[in-house]
């Protein structure tokens, strides 16, 4: 999995499975650039700890979510 | 066994006290939700630590126990005695295994086959007691509750959230309809937790919203792993699946039945306004794919307008205007950068917020954020900062302090020779302060680390709540156990030979001080009986008492049975007043019970515990009234490790005796001795108290003859029996390091130990119960 920039420096994109550490990293790039959209196309599987900074940063979501389940449940709703 | 292993026995065992406790609790209290949680806690640890060094067995059991207690926990299951029976038997299970695991570092072979059995028997409870019935009525009574338009709030608003998506799903197998409502604990990631994964297993969900269960903090301030979510669904998987999966959270989830009809009258309100959000759904979501498929191609511009006007319009339809006027102004941005990205996270964002706006919701408000208890709990539990350190460390720092006060006393006994010998008083005083700061210093540090060694007496309580009530049962008393004072503070090794005396005198309260309930009720008293054991320090002296409000102990039936049994001469019988003849029941050979019962009454208790108790320099005494209860009170010194002396000369050698036995010492002109039978004696506060000579005692030569000079006596307290010892001189008061006869000499009667003396002689300790006649 990885956290990063985009080529464009201002989309961040998640890449594979999320596993809970990867919480930490995700929110310290949303609080670095607050106007970030956030690109989870490639991203197979969120942990809830990892969803919960989506949630509460509500960055612009570049989707669907790769995590199916996610795309389905909460991506379509909650955001 | 490595480092692993040891911690897993000694948690083990920590947590199977403390489960026995709290079980035993609920029993004697009844049903406390913190309670059984605290179980089902210690059960759910314990099952997880046996997983971890690869005990299936144990796991096996403890997954069994761990769903009836999760049955209790929903209140499905009473806790009747036989669960509560059942629970401790498991408890015991596995306190065996873990005993075996760490003689053995397995478990026996007959494990698998007691695990099963242990599984089937928790098991039967679960599935025989009326736990289908429990399950039947709550259902009945919360589909009651939904007839009458009572659902709470954030059902309704699951069920109308989610129209149109997923409740054909449901139609076409009508099945139970459960709505769950999960707030994970706040700590749950640290412990591993993935708390969506759960939901992620509800085979057949409905409807599904995640929440902030508080506002979400600024972003800056957010706590990635603090989980401050709100998990709300709907399943129709039925309730096993979902008590199965949210097993282990019992405590963060709510299930709250949902009739089917009012799944119904939701789709019925909000059908006409399904429709056309899916129909917005798939244009919006047909532009999307538009916009995907113009990636850098040359057309992009034409796309961005053309996308823009289908959803902002299909978006106007359904009456979403600022949906559309944010596609808009998504448009104008695309435009002027020439990137398609604003659009697209636009058109990601209108679908996303889709159903909120087509479906009138209800407010929330209904649903208030309830912090876990188990939250509070931890916020309040301060971190432990414990080391565990082998108990072999502890002992070999506390000899060496000892040894250090010992070399301190050799540089006391210089010093005051070079007091008196050197003319250069300056070096000596000097020699002295130096000395004085060691002192103090070796002194500071032997506290310190006598402190290591103590242990709060709760280690030893603890094992009896569980005794008392199999006890009591087997004895049909009705009796409950108090303890009072577990914290305080005694060497170890004091404390850890308290538990054989503590049980003979708890096993003595229940069989022959608790009467019977109809005995208890003839006599004007609570049918259920109290046996407390209270610990307390007095100085230093640490003193436990246990105490019954039972029959009490009379008087006139031990002098019989004294008498019957030969334990002292009837002169002697008759002249003990009634307090000091019940003081009879230490005796060896003593036994009040009318007959010999499989709990007590061999009439070896009571000697054994008065016993034990000198052994450690303590002492037993008890306290009767006839119908209103007896307390026997040790009185125990905090540790034994250190003991106060008295240096004396007899027959030109030099002895030491326990300050503890000494009460006084008195100077005896020659006129207040008096002859009594083949004996000196002298009248000491109207008692007579004998004299023996220490010299003669010891077979030695008596330094002078009894003549017209002043005898020096000590007077020594032994059992409440008062002797005077004759010495020559008190040479000095020393706290000394006492060590046990050792080798050869491991064998001779009469002393309490040995200890060094500063100019290097060896002190003998005599032990005055063995010497005095």
């Amino acid at each position: 999995m990885s956290v990063r920039r985009g080529d464009d420096g201002a989309t961040i994109v998640l890449d594979g499975r999320f596993a809970v550490e990867e919480a930490e990293p995700l929110l310290q790039l949303l609080q670095a650039s607050p106007a970030a959209c956030l690109d989870w196309r490639q991203c197979t599987h969120l942990h809830t700890a990892v969803l919960q900074v989506i949630l509460a940063a509500q960055p612009q979501l570049i989707g669907p979510c790769g995590d199916a389940w996610v795309q389905r449940w909460v991506a379509s709703n909650a955001l | 066994m490595n480092a692993l292993h040891e911690q897993f026995i000694a948690e083990a065992r920590e947590l199977i006290h403390q489960a026995t406790d709290d079980l035993i609790a609920v029993e004697r209290e009844g049903f406390a939700l913190e309670r059984i949680d605290r179980v089902f806690r210690a059960f759910h640890t314990l099952k997880g630590s046996a997983g971890v060094v690869a005990l299936p067995a144990m796991g096996l059991t403890l997954h069994a126990a761990e769903d009836l207690l999760a049955a209790i926990h929903a209140g499905k299951l009473d806790t009747g005695s036989v669960i509560i029976d059942q629970a401790l038997a498991c408890l015991d299970q596995v306190a065996r295994w873990v005993d075996d695991f760490e003689t053995g570092g397995a478990l026996p072979p007959s494990a698998g086959e007691d695990a099963r059995s242990m599984a089937a028997a928790l098991r039967s409870l679960l599935s025989e007691s009326g736990v289908t019935e429990a399950v039947k009525k709550s259902a009945q009574g919360s589909s009651a509750t939904a007839a009458e338009g009572r659902l709470p709030k954030w059902v309704s608003r699951l069920i109308e959230s989610q129209q149109g998506r997923s409740v054909g799903e449901a139609r076409q197998s009508p099945a139970e309809l459960f709505a769950f409502s999960y707030e994970p604990d706040s700590q749950c990631f640290f412990n591993g937790d993935d708390p969506l994964n759960l939901i992620r297993k509800v085979s057949r969900l409905l409807a599904f919203h995640a929440k902030a269960r508080e506002t979400w903090p600024a972003v800056a301030d957010l706590d990635p792993f603090a989980c401050n979510l709100r998990l709300q669904g709907i399943s129709a998987g039925g309730h096993a699946e979902l008590a199965d999966i949210f097993r282990l959270v019992p405590d963060q989830v709510r299930l709250i039945k949902v009739p089917l009809e009012a799944l119904r009258l939701g789709q019925a309100r909000g059908a006409g306004d399904d429709d056309r959000a899916e129909l917005i759904r798939v244009v919006i979501e047909e532009q999307r794919q538009v916009l995907r498929a113009a990636d850098q191609s040359d057309d992009m511009i034409g796309r961005i307008g053309a996308v823009s006007r289908t959803a902002a319009n299909a978006l106007r339809y359904g009456g979403l205007q600022d949906l559309a006027d944010a596609i808009e102004r998504a448009h104008v941005a695309a435009m002027s950068e020439r990137n398609a990205g604003h659009l697209l996270s636009a058109l990601d964002q209108t679908q996303a917020s889709l159903p909120r706006h087509l479906s009138a919701a209800a407010p929330d408000a209904a649903v208030v954020s309830r912090p876990a208890d188990a939250q509070v709990e931890e916020a309040e539990r301060p971190a432990s900062r414990a080391i565990r350190v082998d108990e072999g460390k502890i002992d070999a720092l506390v000899n060496l302090a000892g040894e250090l006060i010992v070399a301190k006393n050799g540089i006391s006994h210089l010093a005051r020779r070079l007091q008196d010998e050197l003319e250069d008083r300056e070096l000596a005083r000097a020699v002295r302060r130096e000395h004085d700061a060691i002192e103090r210093l070796a002194g500071e540090m032997h506290a310190a680390v006598l402190q290591l060694r103590m242990v709060p007496v709760a280690q030893v309580f603890r094992s009896f709540p569980r005794l008392v009530r199999d006890m009591s049962q087997r004895l049909a008393k009705k009796a409950r156990l108090v303890t009072d004072g577990e914290t305080t503070e005694a060497d170890k090794a004091i404390v850890d030979r308290l538990f054989e005396p503590l049980l003979h005198l708890v096993r003595n309260a229940l069989d022959h001080g608790i009467e019977s309930p109809e005995q208890r009720r003839t006599a004007g008293k609570a049918e259920g009986a109290t046996v407390t054991m209270r610990a307390s320090r007095a100085g230093d002296r640490f003193i436990i008492e246990v105490i019954d409000d039972g029959r009490g102990i009379d008087p006139a039936i031990v002098r019989r049975r004294a008498r019957d049994r030969g334990v002292i001469g009837d002169d002697e019988l008759a002249a003990l007043p009634d307090d000091q003849v019940i003081d009879l029941i230490f005796s060896a050979g003593f036994s009040t019970a009318a007959e010999v019962s499989d709990i007590s009454g061999r009439g070896v208790g009571m000697d054994v515990v008065r016993a034990t108790v000198e052994r450690i320099g303590g002492r037993a005494s008890v306290i009767s009234r006839v119908g209103a209860g007896t307390t026997v009170r040790l009185d125990l010194p905090m540790n034994i490790a250190m003991s106060r002396i008295m240096v004396v000369s007899a027959g030109g050698q030099i002895f030491g005796i326990p300050m503890d036995a000494v009460t006084e010492t008195v100077r005896l002109a020659p006129d207040r001795v008096s002859r009594i039978k083949n004996n000196d004696g002298f009248v000491l506060r109207d008692r007579i108290v004998p004299i023996c000579s220490l010299a003669e005692l010891m077979k030695l030569p008596q330094a002078r003859p009894p003549g017209l000079d002043a005898r020096l006596v000590v007077v020594t307290d032994i059992s409440g029996k008062m002797i005077a010892l004759e010495i020559d001189a008190i040479e000095d008061r020393l706290e000394v390091v006492l060590k046990p006869l050792q080798g050869l000499l491991s064998n001779a009667r009469g002393y309490a130990g040995t200890t060094l003396l500063g100019d290097g002689r060896v002190l003998l300790v005599l032990d005055l119960k063995e010497i005095l006649p």
